[in-house]
């Protein structure tokens, strides 16, 4: 009776490096095994002497082009993955039941760019999950796939505001609305529980963060969700939660930037890192 | 994790028709669409056999994957079962031409999953090496009356090993519209979006998995989709 050495010696593996194909009969089974263990020791050491690592932009924007180009993952996988992370913080660090109001009401303000997908994206699964979000998106991209994410959200009955609503300064509480930053995969979200007039929002700077130096005048928001990992501007950050989100990075390119990822828990797709 | 019942099964034309409108009206896109089926299966098949409770030494599981639609929603899961440490080999003999299937290919090479050139005749050898298998071969967009080579002989394969089946959407081999009698007979079912004709009366455990129907659509075609708990994207039925 065979064994499974054999089993998978009997046939061809193909590998990732450049599509090569093994033959030699009882390799492919050491190989396979060799594969999963290395990658699980790797992890393990690393949980254990380092701490995560905070990127740089253009560091950031290597990874990013690296899922692309060498990875074959698309935008739009890529962002439903990460709009879904920010989702799933939000809900964590403000819970249905925990908002002031009902309907439980967020303000997603989108920029221009994947920081604005990943957003609309967002609001679609706050509205799955029960909240009731409404979008600002000012300065729509001609591109299809944010056209695409436009229209999904509309079909789910999100409005889209046509203009910033009025806010007032309270010394309350600090929500205001989430944000998007320029930056690599990187934005601020910040909840604002609006009722129809007055709104009550702690600051509102349209100054964006340098995604390395922080912005002192800038969103000083309550809650960060870093998307793949975190930038060197979360340093600055000073809000009570910090998350890492975008849980895709593939073992072989975390390992390329030491990117030092902490363990997700099961199979949560969002980190608390504070 | 709830259990709730369900009264309504959807056919294979219902199927193909809601799939159309998310496509052409609702603007998903078909990427977007099978990560999301992708994710939502890892997700399912982590609740049904947790890391803890495979009994090999090592958590490994085939998947197997079919030319169309239901084959790269195997290799999204794969992908997704590879983050949740789990150690799946792929096995996928006719790769759709499609370059959008094409990528879900090279992301799962890249995340260095094995794949396998050929299905092993001897039932034993698979018993042996995996603690279960995925099965990501024909769904509902297959004509399942004419099942082809290599497909045919790997379904009298698989339907006799001892570990047990995760069919994905759709136990392969089965008509769509009828209750499961001549195809796999799987011990887990994960019905994307809604379950099928076939899926009633099915005595294993069943999970609908997807969680983003837009309500629009649930309404138009009286899905009475349970409610998901939370930010769960997977209820047990």
């Amino acid at each position: 009776m065979l064994g499974v050495r054999a089993l998978f010696g009997i046939g061809l593996l193909v590998t990732s490096r450049g599509g090569s194909v093994l033959t030699h009969t009882g390799a492919c089974a050491r190989i396979a095994s060799n594969i999963y263990s290395k990658d699980l020791t790797h992890r393990q050491a690393c949980t254990m002497a380092d701490t995560i690592k905070y990127l740089g932009q253009e560091e950031a924007q290597h990874i990013d082009e690296e899922l692309f180009d060498e990875y074959s993952f698309s935008v739009d996988q890529l962002m439903e993955l990460a709009g879904l992370s920010c989702a799933t913080a939000v809900s964590k660090g403000y819970p249905l039941q925990s908002l002031l109001k009902s309907p439980p009401r967020v303000l997603v303000i989108c920029g221009p760019g994947n920081n604005g997908g990943d957003g609309l994206v967002c609001a679609r699964h706050l509205k799955l999950f029960g909240y009731e979000p409404s979008v600002l998106y000012p300065k729509r991209p001609s591109k299809q796939l944010f056209q695409n994410l436009t229209t999904q959200c509309e079909k789910m009955d999100i409005s889209f505001l046509t203009e910033m609503p009025e806010v007032q300064h309270k010394p309350q509480r600090s929500i205001p609305h989430r944000s998007h930053c320029r930056g690599a995969r990187c934005f601020y979200f910040i909840l604002h529980p609006y009722c129809v007039i007055p709104m009550y929002v702690y600051t509102i700077m349209y100054v964006c963060w340098d995604v390395e130096n922080g912005c002192p005048d800038g969103i000083q928001p309550d809650m960060l969700i870093s998307l793949t990992a975190p930038k060197k501007a979360a340093n600055h950050f000073k809000g009570r939660y910090h998350f890492l989100g975008g849980r895709f990075v593939p073992p072989a390119l975390e390992q390329k930037y030491q990117l030092n990822l902490p363990q997700y828990p099961g199979t949560d797709c969002v980190h608390q890192l504070n | 994790m709830r259990f709730v019942s369900l009264s309504v099964f959807y056919s294979k034309t219902e199927v193909a028709t809601v799939e159309t409108e998310l496509l052409r009206d609702y603007h998903f896109g078909q990427q977007q669409l099978i990560e999301i089926w992708g994710h939502a299966c890892a997700i399912a098949i982590t609740k049904a056999f947790p890391l803890s409770s495979l009994s090999k030494k090592q958590p490994t599981l085939l998947v197997v994957c079919g030319p169309e639609q239901n084959g790269s929603i195997g290799l999204v899961c794969a992908r997704h079962l590879r983050m949740f440490e789990y150690e799946p080999t792929i096995f996928y003999p006719k790769r759709s031409p499609q370059s959008l299937h094409q990528d879900f290919t090279v992301q799962c090479e890249k995340m260095d999953i094995p794949f396998l050139s050929y299905l092993p005749t001897e039932v034993q050898l698979l018993n042996d090496a995996y603690n279960l298998v995925i099965d990501a071969i024909l769904g509902p967009e297959t004509d399942h009356k004419e099942v082809k080579e290599p497909y045919a002989g790997m379904l009298v394969t698989l339907k006799q090993v001892k570990i047990p089946i995760v069919s994905v959407d759709v136990p392969s081999g089965c008509d769509v519209d009828e209750p499961a009698k001549d195809g796999i007979n799987p011990e887990v079912l994960i019905s994307l979006t809604a379950p099928k004709k076939c899926a009633t009366g099915f005595s294993g455990k069943h999970f609908l998995a997807g969680r983003f129907l837009p309500y629009d659509i649930q309404k138009k075609y009286e899905l009475n989709l349970p409610e998901f708990p939370g930010t769960e994207c997977v209820i047990e039925l």
